[in-house]
Parts: structure tokens; sequence; C-alpha cells
């Protein structure tokens, strides 16, 4: 199995604060991995650090052998890595497979005056791409919202249209960023499934941040967790569980009177 | 029962269709108004040149979410490229003969230069001023605006040459803004915003406008895909700016002023932000409206005030929001409403599913 994502000593600093210090991961082909910590530990600011949005003061990132120093979100997004948001990010005012068309832009090919011409490719591609939208979103069973407007579907399935947004970019390395913050325990299990789904259906590699620890432990193969930027575990979830440097930075330190 | 759906090319043909006929109609209209005629051609003419203003403005205000408040500067550049390079041609000859036919290849070069010269004042403007956003926006697309209109103003004075006429003016400019001129240039403009924006660009467009941190994690060239909405959005307030110097046959840098940029949004936001039919419908409404109000002038600018005020109140979002119309899509509407008119009783809920289905699967 080789690697899809890789990052070696990363740290970005600001001001004074190294938000990560020395941060180390790897990602393999078709594997779910966590990361977990409690708040404030830097786990978005990877994440961050991933899309292109920070610059990493040292370090190296590498996506499948290919090093991303200096690459924008933009540039990331071609080369592999699509994101969700820990607040959803959706284009409300949008239909929601148009939110989806919007992510096949650049594997689109027609020029402006091929738009403006109404000319043969651009049928073509907007048919194409209309029917592939289409069979992704019935993929999550979202077909019957596909002319709703993003912004009124129930949260559940704006969640959702945003993983199927992210997908749509047909990236090698999806990042989720606490996809079940505020869903109740049979929508988490709900998106449990979903996840898993991506992973055999698309072939991918996923690593997501979350605080639902039921989901973490159930599908995650394995898990980094961080406190105060630095990496303080890391291993299967039956390692987590049992190690005590990881429930000291949760619970805090069992202290003899 | 099946659902009934218009095809692509059918849907074409009914809009067409209605827009000729509208053309008809309206020349009919005012040919056989006779005297009065006159006075409506120009109202007309007026409405037209406020219809590609408003909704060239739309673009960049209410598809792509920036507020720029130099759109004059845009039209002065267009005007002035335009009436340029009409006084140069043999126009105003031909148009004194009687021999219209004749002018049209100059009208359309005419136009196509303006639309060059201002997408090319767009970009020149666009690059720097779009890496800012909101009020930031504002403030230097408006001082870019008054850079124009100032430097139309002194330029001639300051080189030594006679070229813009400066503060005096620029006169006799061949008047070829015809009713059939305006009429088809106003149908181009729209269809040409239509389907830039019913295509990848117009989606990569709007995505900015609804998230640009999203757009981006998506993929979407945003600094690229802004600056073509604004190129985009000047070229036709060129366009516009020519056909009024064709209109008046005179152009003053003062008419330009920063109250001109302001009057174009006060239609947009009227109408709604990012509403194609409701920049059309308020750029109607407010150019006939002070002609309509001309009987009691002297309180016309009040009812006018006292007009946008209420609208404000009552409808803060615009005429129509964000609603886009589409002939199509109505025409689908209401032939499956005759056509199963008691489905909805019986199972409202089945056939809301279906009529979302049914809703703009074309467009």
């Amino acid at each position: 199995m080789s690697n899809v994502l890789k990052c070696e000593h990363l740290r970005v600093v600001f001001g004074g604060l190294a938000a990560v210090s020395d941060f180390n991961i790897e990602v393999n082909e078709n594997e779910i991995v966590g990361l977990i910590g409690p708040n404030g530990a830097g786990k978005t600011t990877v994440f961050n650090l991933l899309t292109g949005v920070y610059v990493p003061t040292s370090g190296v990132i590498t996506l499948c052998e290919k090093d991303l120093a200096g690459m924008s979100t933009i540039a990331r997004n071609h080369e592999g890595i699509a994101r969700t948001f820990q607040n959803i990010r959706l284009f409300k005012d949008m239909s929601v497979i148009d939110n989806v068309m919007n992510s096949f832009n650049t594997k689109m090919k027609y020029t402006m005056a091929e738009a403006f011409l109404r000319l043969p490719r651009y049928w073509k591609e907007e048919k194409a791409a209309r029917k592939r939208a289409l069979e992704l979103l019935h993929v999550f069973n979202m077909e019957r919202y596909a002319e709703e407007k993003a912004g009124n579907l129930p949260y559940g399935s704006q969640r959702r249209l945003e993983i199927i947004r992210a997908l749509a970019t047909n990236p090698k390395l999806l990042l989720l960023d606490e996809p079940a913050a505020g869903m109740n325990p049979s929508e988490t299990e709900n998106l449990m499934e979903t996840i898993g789904k991506i992973r055999d259906q698309f072939h991918i590699s996923i690593l997501l941040i979350e605080h639902d620890m039921s989901l973490v432990m159930g599908i995650c193969e394995k898990i980094t967790v961080l406190n105060f930027g630095e990496v303080i575990a890391q291993g299967t979830p039956e390692e987590i569980q049992k190690n005590p440097v990881v429930i000291e930075a949760y619970l805090g330190k069992k202290r003899d009177f | 029962m099946k659902k009934f759906k218009l095809s692509t090319p059918v849907r074409y043909a009914v809009n067409l269709t209605l827009t000729v006929l509208l053309w008809v109609v309206l020349s009919a209209v005012i040919s056989g108004a006779g005297l009065k005629g006159e006075y409506f051609r120009g109202i007309v003419i007026t409405i037209g040149i406020n219809i590609i203003l408003a909704t060239s403005l739309n673009v960049v205000c209410g598809y792509l979410g920036q507020l720029p408040l130099g759109h004059a500067g845009f039209m002065a550049v267009g005007a002035y490229a335009g009436a340029i390079f009409m006084k140069s041609t043999p126009a105003a000859q031909l148009l004194r003969a009687g021999n219209t036919a004749a002018v049209v290849p100059y009208v359309i070069i005419a136009v196509l230069i303006s639309a060059v010269v201002a997408g090319i004042f767009g970009l020149l403007i666009g690059i720097p001023a779009l890496r800012l956003k909101g009020d930031y926006l504002a403030i230097i697309t408006l001082g870019f605006g008054e850079i124009i209109r100032v430097v139309l103003t002194n330029i001639d004075s300051v080189l030594g040459f006679k070229f813009t006429y400066g503060a005096s003016g620029l006169a006799r400019i061949p008047k070829f803004t015809s009713l059939n001129v305006i009429f088809v240039f106003t149908a181009i403009c729209l269809f040409l915003i239509h389907v830039f924006m019913k295509s990848r660009h117009g989606r990569a467009v709007l995505s900015i406008r609804d998230n640009e941190i999203a757009a981006e994690s998506v993929g979407i060239n945003t600094t690229f895909y802004k600056t073509a909405a604004f190129v985009f959005s000047a070229m036709l307030a060129g366009i516009a700016g020519c056909l009024y110097a064709g209109y008046l046959g005179s152009l003053y840098p003062s008419t330009f002023k920063f109250m001109k940029s302001i009057e174009i949004l006060v239609m947009v936001v009227l109408g709604g932000m990012g509403s194609m039919l409701g920049s059309v419908i308020s750029a109607i409404v407010l150019t006939a409206l002070p002609e309509m109000l001309r009987s009691f002038s002297d309180y016309r600018m009040v009812v006018y005030s006292l007009a946008l005020v209420l609208m404000m109140l009552f409808r803060p979002k615009g005429l129509m929001g964000t609603y886009d119309f589409s002939m199509g899509n109505s025409i689908e509407k209401i032939v499956n409403r005759i056509r199963s008119p008691k489905k909805k009783k019986k199972d409202g809920k089945k056939d809301a599913a279906d009529s979302a289905d049914a809703k703009g699967v074309q467009a």
C-alpha cells in the first residue's frame, strides 16, 4: 500500500504560538484516518495547512509523492484534495444540482465563446455533467432534492451535500471537518454508513476530524491524537482508547490526595 | 401521466417568437402614434439603454455579489469610444441622406469597439480593485469612475489636441440609435447575460457570491471568474454607452457623474439583486415613472423618492428577490397544472415532489 498523504515535521507558528508543531501523519490508499483532540488542539489548523489556507513555517506535505509546497487551495484541489467545512459552507442560493455541477468546472473544457454561441461542445458537456451529478446524488439518495435550493435542505442533507460536492471534484483524499457536528445519534449512524460507502465506492482515502467518539472508534482504522498542536498518540482505535496520555489530555490526571 | 416538457430548441423558438412579436407591436404602436410617437420613441430608447445598464451591473452586483460604484465610468468609456469612431465614418452623411441600411455595419463596429475598449478598462480596473471586497471595493471603483470622468474633462487641454473636446462636450455624433437598433442590442445583451449565467462559468460566478472559500475548495479559480464577470459587465456598460451617444448626438463628461452610477445601482437594488427580470422591470419603471409624473412636475421627485422608500420598506430584497424568470419553465408549469388540476387535492405531497422535479430541469 502506498501513501496518499504524508506530512513530515509540519509546523506552523502564529506570532509566538506554535499552533501545530512536529505533526507527522501517513494516510494510505483506501484508508479512513481520524484526527481527534480537545478543543483548540490544532485539528482544523492541520486541515488548513493541508488545503493551503495557511503556509507552514516548516515541514513537508506530499500527496501521492508530490510535494505540495507553495500550491494554492485551488491548485491543491486540482491535485486531489477536497474538503468539507466545520460550519457548513454550501452555495445556499444555488440549486442542489448546480452545487454539484459547479465542482465539475475544471473538468469541463468548453470555453466562454462556446458558451456564448451555444456550440455543440457546450450541450454535450452540460448534458454529461448533469447526468453525472444526478448519478452522484442518486448514490446518496439526494436525487429528489436536485432542483431544491441548497439553503432550504434539512441540516443532515446539507452536510451530505457538502460531502457530495467535495466528492464531485474527484479527489484522492477527502478531508471531513466534524461531519457529525450537530447531528443526533441516528443521523450519526447514517453518516457512518455514508462514509464507509464513500470509501468502498470511490476508492479514496479519508481523513476526518471528529468529536463523536462512537463515529471515530467505529470507522477509523487509524487515529492520530493532537493536543496543544502536538501529536500525543497514534494508533488503532483500541490502542488509543487505552492510551493513558490520551485519557489524561481529555479527562485530566488522576490525583492522589 | 407523463409530465409536459419543452425541449431546448422549442424553448428558444418560443422566446425568439415572443421577442419578435414585442418588437412588431412596439414599432407599430410608436409609428401609429404620430407626433406623440416621437416622444414615446425617446422614452423607449432610454428604457432600452437603462435595461442594458441595469442588467450589466446586476452581473457584478447580483450574481458576483460585489458592489462596484463606477459603472458610469465604463459607460462613459464606451460612449466616447463609439462616438469618436462614428464621427470618423461617413455615417452622418448616410443618415442625412436617409440611407439607414448602409449605416448598420458602422453601428455594429462602433458597438464592438465600445465593448472592447470598455472591457479593457474593466480589466485594468478590475484586477487591482477585485482584490478588495465590500465597501472597500465600492470606494475604489467609485474613485476609478471619477478618474475616468476627470480625465475625459481635462485630457484635451493637458495634451493639447482636439479629441474628446473636454468639458465643452463631444458634439455632432451621428444619431444612429433608432428604435430597431436599441431593440436588437438590448435583446442581444440580455441573451448574452442569460447564456453566460447558464454555463459552467455562470455557475462559478454564482458560487463565488454564495461562498468564496468553498468555491476555492472545489477548485474554482476565483480571481479569474471575478475578473471575467467584471469585464463582461464593463463591456455591456460600454455597449449601453455607445447607444447612448448615438441617441443624444452629443456627450458631456458631466453626464457620467457619480450620481449616474447610483441611479443604475438603484435600479438593480430595487429590482432585486440577482434577478435579471427584476432589473429589467425596475429599469422600465424607474425610467418611465418620472416621465409619467411630468403632469405634476412640482412633486415629481417627491413621488419618485417616496416610491423608492416604500419599495425598500415593503420589499427589502427588491421587486423579484433572486427569482429568475424562464418562459419555458412557466409554460411547462401552466400546462402541467391544466392537465392535472385535481391531482393536487388527492395527493398533494406527491404532486409537490413532481413539480419540484419539473422545475427548470433544462432552463
